[in-house]
């Protein structure tokens, strides 16, 4: 693949791969249990974070301080957001964005010689040199993330989680733990989102809790998800590869702010029509071509 | 109709830039919808159009292409490597706020693409130069970094606050911010040995702050004689409460939000009295010759806002100059090392009436300056001393009056106006 | 003392103003609203633009200000809420993207500098060593006058009675000869309306820029988790707690001015997460 598109390309398909990564961490959480979290940053903020206090301030070697980041977004997201999986419905959205807010306000108020205060962090330890290498590492990681997701989506704690989504006392009732589920689920996507993270502050070598702990993170992050398709593996990696590209390919036309317009425009017009996203919208033209073919209706 | 036919016609222009023969490359980086980028953006764009009617660099035409950052860290990362692997720029014009450099530096050192900052002033970036000046040839900052900002300030709290207004004791009101930090730490170490000036208390508020009341109140119970603020993130805030409650002590320092000429505009009018220090050259700022036919050009080319370019502006009307004509020198822009070292040459000393008015020049590897005793390499060269006559200094505080003027009232060398006290305080 | 007094009572009514609206569609659709944010920006704008840069009288200003929340708030419950069925993620989602869409919008039309509205009333006073505004006074008056009418209008009126009962159980409502639709639709433009006219206060309190509305969401937030659904007092009693608490902390140690708002929201709801005030839901 490197060797057919520009380096410039590549690097939109980095940034896709790092976000299709955060959407699939989002999905496996609240695309499948309708828990819709809000603060899907403040985990991916608690990973980047912690691989760049450990490797630039305390000089731990990024093959430590990365599986010790996703560890400590495991553990944080446990203790801090796990009481919250009690909540149902829009209070839990509500009670992870409350988390996400003051994550914010705490980075810079709570040991600012470490978090590097509103400035954040930069000289970060880079893992690659180049664009290549980084697209490697992206794609392989994003693989990876899918690959491990779908496997463990086809087993009966997925199906488990599905019908959680659907109908979380029929589960209850039918002797699952549901507590048990949901708190596997968020493990889950806490160390998809601690790996993300990690590796993303270390490719773009600096963070700011700005650009973290931000409700247009969470946008992106959100409608990637629901864009390409909630519930699903592929439906996320999709919604990012889109939406990363639909701006990139924006830029040399429309290079101010009407960009941001018709990126959300598009988004929200897509939504619209189809909230379960492209892959439905694919599926459904598939069906049409072989509705056609046999043509039932008729 | 209309919107798509200026569409088209956008569209077009676009193609035909990026296909005319345009051998070297600028790229823009920084907000494409804030006053401070689009100063920068035009600063550039006129010195371009301005090399290319003389016939070009080096033979070749020039060219820009912009990247928008939003003011927003992440997509700064991403406006960096648009300007480096998909649009292939030899040179990269910065009109970036503070983090959003921090943002791409890695990038910059990453791809040693010829950089020039003209708003971030951060000494932290220096300090990056002084520590790794191989990886950080590609950067040099024309402004003069933070550091210098403040050391100025505190000669101005001696000579103007304590001298003339008879000011003892100070309070200090700074944002929650990095920024807020460095600017406060410099001037309460200073403010007291240097300028004779108590700190009664320093106040640091959240940037969020919707209410300045109880923090006015707080200044008020300090007892000092007026509030020293210090704030670059939604500075209007706080200013127009100030005036709003009319808060019955003086109050200056800075205020980035006063540093534009449509502050009065923005604010309605609810701004006067407000003084800040500013980078050079300021609004209410007397020009020199050539700086005043870059604001002439400029004004017959643009209409829409900023009416007159930001001090970044000018800088990178000059800036550019300079780094096309240190390539000239270096033979391109390709060989960072000999672009460097030419890039630190470049001097332009720019007069009014027969004396220094402003200069354009960069501190050397370890030169040091002498108030403060450090290096600032690669940095825009400033003089902390009067009567200023090695270049011009760090900065002027200029003063907005309650009518809607606004001048320099300090250093006196370069006063328009003197400093008073808003009416009510009076 | 007396200044925190004066000083919360202040702030205090142009929070409870703000959350009304929120809690409105919350309460009513059980839909959190996340455009909320929105009407102020909207409002704060349009007020700008019809007295700031068109020179005409606050009144207009005002009416045009809130007719934009109104219609916006209508708007959204045909063209979203209605199309998307009441499924309370999409509507949450459009509605997040919505709200980013309105501020590329403003961004596009007015830049993205902050502009700062002139008093709506101008003059000071000061009161037991703490300076009032005229502004802030009025802007806290008309709050208070928005939220004793809306009270009655809810309390005393057909159309509000039915909205209380919608609130409660929407399938009972809609046997008893409720059409929740309309009540709905007027819920909507309510809100909307109330939303509006908050943001221009707000504005003429802080600043009117792009990304205005999130601050306002967030307070909205906090209120009504803490107040709990379906109730104007608790939403006026919880909009003076974060009110005072806010004025409290800035006089102790305003750099903390957020987090303790963060930690009651978040201790509210793992605690009691139906609010102080609010009712148990059935589901």
């Amino acid at each position: 693949m490197p060797e057919f598109v520009e380096r410039g390309t590549l690097r939109t398909m980095i940034q896709a791969c790092y976000l299709a990564i955060f959407a699939m961490s989002w999905d496996v959480l609240s695309g499948r249990t309708g828990y819709i979290s809000f603060g899907h940053p403040f985990l991916i903020g608690i990973g980047a974070y912690s691989t760049a206090i450990l490797s630039k301030k305390f000089g731990v070697p990024p093959e430590y301080s990365i599986p010790l980041a996703i560890v400590i977004t495991m553990f944080g997201g446990l203790v801090v957001l796990l009481p919250a999986l009690r909540i149902k419905g829009s209070y839990f959205a509500l009670v992870t964005l409350a988390f996400m807010e003051l994550m914010y306000q705490l980075v810079q108020v709570i040991r600012p010689d470490l978090t590097g205060g509103t400035r954040g962090i930069t000289g970060i330890k880079s893992l690659t040199r180049g664009a290549e290498a980084g697209y490697e590492l992206a794609v392989t990681l994003m693989l990876g993330v899918a690959l491990g997701l779908w496997l463990l989506m086809r087993t009966r704690f997925g199906t488990a989680l599905w019908a959680i989504g659907m109908d979380e006392d029929s589960v209850r009732g039918s002797g699952l733990s549901t507590t048990r589920l949901k708190t596997m689920a968020f493990l889950v996507s806490a160390l998809v989102a601690g790996l993300g993270g990690a590796y993303y502050a270390h490719y773009t070598g600096s963070l700011a809790p700005r650009a973290l702990f931000d409700i247009d993170f969470l946008f992106t992050i959100i409608v990637a998800a629901l864009i390409g398709g909630a519930g699903t593996i592929i439906g996320p990696m999709f919604g990012a590869f889109f939406l990363i590209f639909l701006l990139e390919w924006l830029r040399p036309i429309l290079p101010g702010a009407e960009r941001y317009f018709v990126y959300g425009g598009v988004a929200l017009i897509l939504y619209m029509y189809q909230p379960k996203g492209l892959v439905a919208i694919a599926q459904s033209l598939r069906d049409r071509v072989r509705g056609d073919n046999y043509d039932h209706r008729a | 109709m209309k919107l798509r036919l200026g569409l088209i016609a956008g569209l077009s222009a676009g193609l035909l830039a990026t296909t005319a023969l345009a051998d070297i490359k600028v790229g823009f980086i920084g907000s494409l919808s804030s006053d401070t980028g689009l100063s920068t953006l035009r600063g550039a764009q006129i010195a371009i159009d301005e090399l290319n009617d003389a016939g070009g660099v080096m033979g070749q035409q020039v060219s820009m292409v912009t990247a928008d950052t939003g003011e927003d860290v992440i997509e700064g990362v991403k406006a960096f490597e648009y300007l480096a692997e998909s649009a292939e720029v030899d040179f990269i014009i910065s009109g970036s706020i503070d983090d959003v450099s921090l943002g791409w530096m890695p990038r910059m050192q990453e791809y040693q693409i010829p950089t020039l900052d003209t708003w971030t002033s951060y000494i932290g970036i220096i300090d990056m130069v002084i520590e790794d000046p191989e990886v950080m040839a590609p950067y040099f900052m024309n402004i003069a970094s933070d550091e210098a900002l403040a050391t100025l300030y505190i000669n101005f709290g001696a000579e103007v606050l304590k001298a003339k207004m008879g000011f003892e004791s100070v309070v200090i009101l700074a944002e929650d911010t990095a920024f807020g930090q460095a600017i406060t730490g410099l001037v309460t170490d200073a403010l007291a040995p240097v300028a004779g000036i108590d700190v009664a208390d320093v106040i640091v508020y959240d940037i969020g702050t919707v209410d300045f009341a109880p923090i006015f109140s707080k200044a008020q119970n300090s007892g000092a004689d007026f509030i020293y603020q210090v704030s670059s993130v939604n500075s209007q805030v706080i200013s127009s409460q100030y005036v709003k409650l009319q808060v019955p002590m003086a109050m200056t320092g800075v205020n980035v939000s006063a540093l534009g000429m449509e502050y009065w505009e923005d604010t309605g009018g609810a701004g006067g009295g407000i003084s800040t220090l500013s980078p050079v050259p300021s609004v209410g700022f007397p020009l020199d010759p050539v700086s005043q036919g870059f604001v002439d050009t400029y004004q017959s080319k643009y209409d829409t806002r900023p009416m007159i370019p930001h001090f970044n502006g000018f800088n990178a009307y000059h800036g550019l100059k300079q780094a096309m004509a240190a390539a000239e020198a270096a033979g391109g822009f390709s060989d960072v090392a000999a672009w460097n070292a030419e890039m630190l040459k470049q001097d332009l000393i720019l007069e009014k009436d027969g004396q220094l008015w402003l200069r354009y020049g960069f501190w050397q590897h370890g030169e040091v300056e002498e108030v403060t005793g450090r290096t600032y390499p690669q940095n825009a060269r400033f003089d902390l001393t009067s009567p200023y006559e090695d270049a011009q200094p760090s900065m002027v505080v200029i003063q907005w009056k309650e009518d809607g003027t606004v001048g320099v009232v300090y250093p006196f060398e370069y006063a328009s106006t003197e400093f008073e006290l808003p009416s009510w305080v009076k | 003392m007396t200044q925190i007094l004066i000083q919360g009572m202040l702030l205090s009514g142009l929070y409870a103003l703000i959350a009304m609206g929120f809690m409105l569609i919350f309460s009513i659709g059980r839909t959190l609203n996340l455009a909320y944010g929105a009407y102020l920006l909207v409002g704060g704008y349009v007020y700008f633009w019809l007295c700031q840069q068109m020179g005409l009288p606050q009144i207009v200003g005002f009416a045009g200000a809130v007719t934009a929340g109104v219609l916006m708030g209508l708007l959204k419950h045909r063209l979203i809420v209605k199309t998307l069925n009441g499924d309370h993620v999409a509507i949450e989602i459009s509605t997040l993207i919505l709200a980013v869409v309105l501020q590329a919008g403003v961004v596009l039309l007015f830049g993205d500098s902050s502009k700062i509205l002139l008093p709506i009333v101008p003059g000071v006073v000061t009161v037991a060593g703490a300076q009032v505004t005229f502004n802030i006074l009025t802007a806290t008056l008309i709050s208070w006058a928005v939220i004793i009418g809306l009270y009655l209008y809810i309390s005393r009126t057909h159309t509000g009675r039915a909205m209380q009962a919608v609130s409660m159980d929407a399938k009972g409502a809609a046997l008893s000869g409720v059409d929740p639709d309309r009540i709905n639709l007027i819920t909507w433009g309510i809100s909307g309306g109330l939303g509006a006219l908050g943001g221009v206060f707000f504005a003429s309190y802080t600043q009117l820029y792009p990304g205005m509305w999130v601050a306002p969401l967030i307070i909205s937030v906090a209120v009504v988790i803490v107040g709990g659904i379906g109730s104007i007092l608790g939403t006026l009693v919880v909009a003076h707690i974060v009110g005072f608490m806010e004025v409290g902390v800035s006089s102790w140690s305003p750099e903390l001015r957020g987090v303790f708002t963060m930690i009651l929201i978040v201790a509210v709801l793992v605690l009691r997460p139906q609010g102080l005030f609010g009712r148990e839901e059935t589901h």
